[in-house]
């Protein structure tokens, strides 16, 4: 068995009740599972905990036990890569890990950028790219970009064991995904991206570090031609309730001779499928305005990428 | 032994806060201490209906609960007396104290102040400066006329304006009838939040009578005397004792959680700790001030200012604190450094049902000097003429008059800022250079030194080391850890690492107008160095007779003192203190310091806490930014200040406060926005409130100028406030040179910038 501690943290200010509750340390996988199964719905598992002990200490979560996973190391902290050429990263790599990988620098530099723009260092250093799917903030960093490489997430549970689901299916609303109360993410799989592709990560914030992005952008295109798109994938996030993929202006592009004419065409089609709100951080009309140059510049950057130049493209 | 002023001497308390070793507010354990927590308003305006506290007093740990109803019903202020302790009937302010708790627990306190039962009869607020001045306001404060306030200071107060200010000189009017062009700004400043590191916090014990504060404060006799007016009792009933401060940039120069702890502690006859979380302390910080400046400038036909009106209006908040001293400002900077004509000057202080506002680094000067320079740069972009070339036309030379009457001897020290930043960074070449939606600005401008009195005591121990006892801290600028301990240390020919200070006691030190206003290296410096003098004669005094010579002949350095005629001749400090104070007693001196008056037109500034600008000092700044096209983010290229400080007596620690007073300017001019809306703030969080970081901010290139002041200890002027100044204006306007639009607000939003940029490309 797990050793179970009680953990006791104060109340926020105005609040009555102190949290207490049981602090679950797994040893291993199975006991981390099994623990999910008889919790039955009352616990949360707690890997980096960066978003999650900060929603309990303001009330926002009330779970009676947490589990810890920062254990399963060995199990769950790797990047590896299969035969086939297809990445998975296990559910405890840290952003940190993400952004130093040589692998994901060189084929999902996006998913690098992300990561390395999540929070600050400590934030990175223990916050993990799981916990940053499962939290499903609308301004999760690495969402647009695992978006655009259609990552898959394997859930594991104690009776069912391993099920994988796209990404774009397990985030079903704003902090909300479509997992079971016995199951927990083990880890996230991006397939070979082809030939003549690009990326690229694009965030807006007020300074360079240590920010929840006003607005984000992500974009995998894949050039069939010298001027010839073979397919352009676009997802953006604090855009709405929830990140999503743009198919709509996606369509414009595929298999399409890239103009200036085109990516003003997309970039405007995208400013207005966007459904923004007003918050703290920015108006909606700020992140209307900001989306389609975004959008141009992230085209601009996968095209330097790919070493393409197009005439006739505007910079903004 | 090397020379100790003028050189970059390591500060004393660096490693302790580098290694955590040094004890702060929050680190204090005392037995039986009990833990506090505060009830706050959760509106900004209303009645209150209905409050009881029977329930919370029954929780478990509770040792009090206290009210409106269990401390005197008085008004206490820095100035102007119209602050209560509690909310007693009605509430001002979101965050407005209404009770306060002490338990066993911190838990324990909070959950009490839950449980209190509190029913408040809400009223639309005032929640800003034209609600505030409207046709048929609700007057925040009806019975404004009644408040006491302190003897000797003018303050004009009449509906929702604390304060009034107005002066004119001849001939404005008839400026404006001849003027070949008219030019018109208006500004609208947003509030700032100090963000020091550690939020308000003390220890508060009541024993025999007498209440004991513990608190990382930077003005423990200002604490005092609040203490003393909310409780009713002598100043000299209340200790405090200054603890290692973890920042305050203006923030903690007021009274903070420290009535309630005290009237706590009293209650339960148990030390109180209460600590502001960092929400509390954001919502009931007096940051600086919102405000609007209009400004509007007379010009002939050769582009000369001929006239000039400026008016600026501050928001109090619901409380008045320092700000209401402020008023003078509006005399001093209506001109800037410039020659303009004939002025009309008007500074008004209003009430708003929004939290209290107060000092923060450059407090109300900033949003004044920055209207003044945003001017400057748009009257030349209006004639077509290079704006530093426009300043330098029209600067102010040695021995010209600001409105007040006061003659600044020495203002060609600007031409000289100027010269040398031209010797870095070549005005044309710099705009040559640019490349498209980058701009350059240059600004300058005069600042003052606070001219509060202060005192020193240097003690000589017996080991050849000294201590400094003064009754101010160590803000964290170096004042005291660099300039009091360099100037004792140089005086007395010591080891600075002998020379020790030590934090502030009421019960201890004189008193002392508190580490503000770039006073400290200046008044306790010079404190210092007169009790230093005193102390080394007092060891040659000791030393001639051991010596068989004349005192006169001797000299005190490298911890020996030396017969000048004899070189040869010489005996150890630590003998002189072991042998000779056995005759002489132990050795100790006292200094003190008091700015002498300067002469000023009685006609227009009698009356102002600051009828002149004391110590003034001559600053150049100059920015390049570069402005993102796709985010409206600026990126702040290159920053450089030309800065006269009198005499560097740490040049490394002058360049680090330069360093840090430009990042809070920028801060303020880019990134911290602290938003009112209906009386709330919108930012309540670090999340939501962007300080900027590290990677946000240039290396401040840092120009040091030095014409030692007859005044100062070896010469120095005031150097820690003024480098917050110019920044926001010449970020501004660096702004506007890459845009070609001018925006007229500080902070600028990417979006302000954003949306400039579209109107610019529909235009």
């Amino acid at each position: 068995m797990s050793p179970t501690r009680p953990l006791i943290l104060l109340p926020p200010s105005g609040k009555r009740q102190v949290t207490v509750m049981d602090f679950i340390y797994a040893q291993k996988l199975e006991e981390a599972l099994d623990a999910l199964r008889s919790q039955a719905g009352r616990a949360k598992v707690l890997a980096g905990g960066t978003d999650l002990m900060i929603q309990i200490a303001r009330g926002e979560k009330q779970p009676q036990a947490l589990i810890f996973i920062g254990q399963l190391k060995d199990d769950l902290a790797t990047i590896s890569l299969s035969q086939d050429g297809y990445l998975n990263i296990g559910a405890l790599v840290t952003h940190r890990q993400i952004c130093a990988d040589r692998h994901i620098q060189a084929n999902y530099p996006a998913l690098a950028t992300a990561s390395a723009s999540v929070g600050g260092w400590q934030t990175q250093s223990v916050g993990t790219l799981a916990g940053n799917i499962c939290n499903a903030s609308p301004a999760a960093d690495t969402i647009p970009p695992l978006l655009v490489h259609e990552a898959v997430v394997t859930v594991q549970s104690a009776a069912r064991g391993l099920r994988d689901v796209l990404l774009e299916h397990f985030i079903t609303g704003r902090r909300q995904i479509a997992i079971e109360n016995d199951e927990m993410v083990v880890g996230i799989t991006l397939a070979p991206p082809p030939a003549d592709t690009a990326d690229a990560y694009l965030k807006v914030g007020r300074r360079k570090a240590m920010e929840v992005a006003i607005a984000g952008l992500a974009m995998r295109l894949t050039m069939a031609g010298p001027e010839t798109v073979g397919e352009l994938r676009v997802a953006t996030c604090a855009t709405g309730p929830v990140s999503r993929r743009a198919s709509e202006v996606e369509a414009l592009f595929s298999g399409q001779k890239l103009t200036n004419e085109l990516v003003t065409q997309g970039a405007s089609l995208l400013g207005r499928m966007i459904q923004p709100i007003d918050d703290t951080r920015a108006s909606a009309e700020y992140r209307k305005l900001v989306i389609p140059k975004l959008f141009r510049g992230a085209v601009l950057e996968c095209l330097a990428k790919l070493g393409i130049a197009i005439s006739g493209l505007e910079k903004s | 032994m090397p020379e100790v002023i003028g050189r970059s001497v390591p500060r004393a308390d660096g490693p302790g806060k580098v290694t955590g070793q040094t004890l702060y507010t929050a680190d204090i354990e005392h037995k039986g201490m009990l833990h506090a927590a505060i009830l706050r308003s959760p509106v900004p305006a209303g009645k209150i209906v209905r409050l009881n506290v029977d329930k919370a007093r029954q929780m478990p740990g509770v040792k009090a609960v206290v009210t409106a109803a269990d401390v005197p019903n008085v008004r206490a202020g820095w100035a102007l007396f119209d602050t209560p302790m509690f909310a007693r009937d009605e509430v001002l302010f979101e965050g407005e104290p209404i009770a306060a708790v002490a338990a066993t627990t911190l838990a324990q306190s909070r959950a009490a102040v839950a449980a209190i039962e509190l029913e408040i009869q809400e009223i639309p607020p005032v929640g800003d400066i034209d609600m505030a001045l409207a046709a048929g306001a609700r007057l925040i404060h009806p019975k404004l006329a009644q408040y006491g306030s302190v003897p000797g200071i003018v303050f004009n107060r009449e509906g929702n304006v604390a304060c009034k200010y107005a002066y004119e000189e001849p001939g404005v009017d008839e400026a404006f009838a001849r003027a070949d062009r008219i030019i018109e700004d208006t500004y609208d400043f947003g509030r700032q939040y100090q963000g020091y590191l550690e939020p308000k916090g003390t220890v508060v014990q009541y024993r025999d009578g007498r209440y004991t504060v513990q608190s990382g404060h930077q003005y423990v006799f200002n604490l005092r005397d609040r203490l003393a007016q909310f409780l009713q009792i002598k100043p000299s009933d209340v200790r405090v004792q200054g603890m290692a401060i973890g920042g305050g940039f203006g923030g903690k120069l007021d009274f903070g959680p420290e009535p309630y702890a005290a009237v706590l502690a009293k209650a339960t006859g148990k030390p109180v700790k209460l600590i502001f979380s960092r929400e509390e302390d954001l919502l009931a910080a007096t940051v600086r001030e919102g405000a609007r400046v209009r400004v509007r400038s007379a010009l002939d036909k050769d582009g000369n200012i001929i006239g000039r009106e400026f008016f600026t209006d501050h928001d109090n908040g619901a409380y008045s604190g320092e700000l209401i001293l402020m008023a003078g400002l509006a005399l001093m900077f209506c001109r800037g450094v410039y020659r303009t004509g004939p002025i009309r000057t008007q500074f008004r202080l209003i009430y708003t049902n929004t939290s209290p506002t107060g000092a923060y680094r450059g407090v109300s000067g900033v949003p004044m000097i920055s209207a003044i320079e945003c001017h400057m740069d748009h009257i030349a972009r209006e004639l077509g003429v290079d704006p530093r070339a426009y300043r330098l036309a029209h600067t102010l030379n040695n021995n010209e008059k600001l409105p007040n009457g006061q003659m600044l001897h020495d203002a060609a020290i600007l031409m000289e800022a100027y010269a040398e930043i031209e010797k870095i960074a070549p005005w044309e070449e710099m705009k040559r250079t640019k490349k498209p939606l980058e701009g350059v600005a240059i600004g300058s401008t005069v600042w003052l030194t606070n001219p509060l009195p202060a005192s020193a005591t240097v003690k000589l121990n017996e080991d050849g080391s000294a201590h400094v006892l003064s009754g101010t801290c160590d803000i964290g600028t170096g004042a005291m850890a660099q300039g009091v301990v360099g100037i004792v240390a140089q005086t007395l020919g010591l080891d600075p690492a002998n020379v020790h200070v030590v934090q502030p006691d009421t019960d201890v030190a004189a008193y002392d107008g508190g580490s503000q206003g770039s006073r400290t290296t200046r008044a306790v410096g010079r404190a210092a160095e007169h009790a230093a003098i005193e102390v080394r004669q007092k060891v040659l005094d000791a030393a001639a007779p051991l010596m068989q010579t004349e005192a006169a002949r001797l000299t005190l350095s490298g911890g020996k003192i030396h017969d000048i005629e004899d070189p040869g001749k010489a005996i150890g400090l630590t003998d002189i203190l072991m042998m000779g104070a056995f005759a002489s007693g132990p050795i100790v001196g006292t200094g003190k310091h008091a700015e002498q008056p300067i002469p000023f037109d009685p006609g227009c500034a009698a009356g102002l806490a600051f009828p002149t600008l004391p110590t003034p000092t001559y600053h150049v700044h100059m920015a390049k930014v570069a402005v993102c096209p796709m985010t409206g983010n600026v990126e702040v290229k290159r920053y450089i200040v030309a800065q006269e400080v009198g005499k560097a007596l740490n040049p490394q620690g002058i360049s680090g406060q330069i360093q840090g007073g430009v990042a809070q300017g920028i801060g303020y001019a880019l990134h911290e926005g602290l938003r009112v809306k209906d009386g709330r703030y919108m930012e309540r969080s670090l999340e939501a409130y962007r300080l900027p970081l590290a990677v946000d901010i240039p290396e401040v290139e840092a120009i040091i100028l030095e014409h030692p002041a007859d005044e100062g200890p070896f010469g120095a002027k005031g150097t820690a406030e003024p480098p917050i100044v110019l920044a926001p204006a010449v970020i501004h306007n660096a702004i506007y040179d890459a845009i070609g639009v001018p925006l007229n607000s500080i902070p600028l939003t990417p979006e302000n910038i954003l949306e400039a940029l579209e109107r610019r490309k529909s235009a």
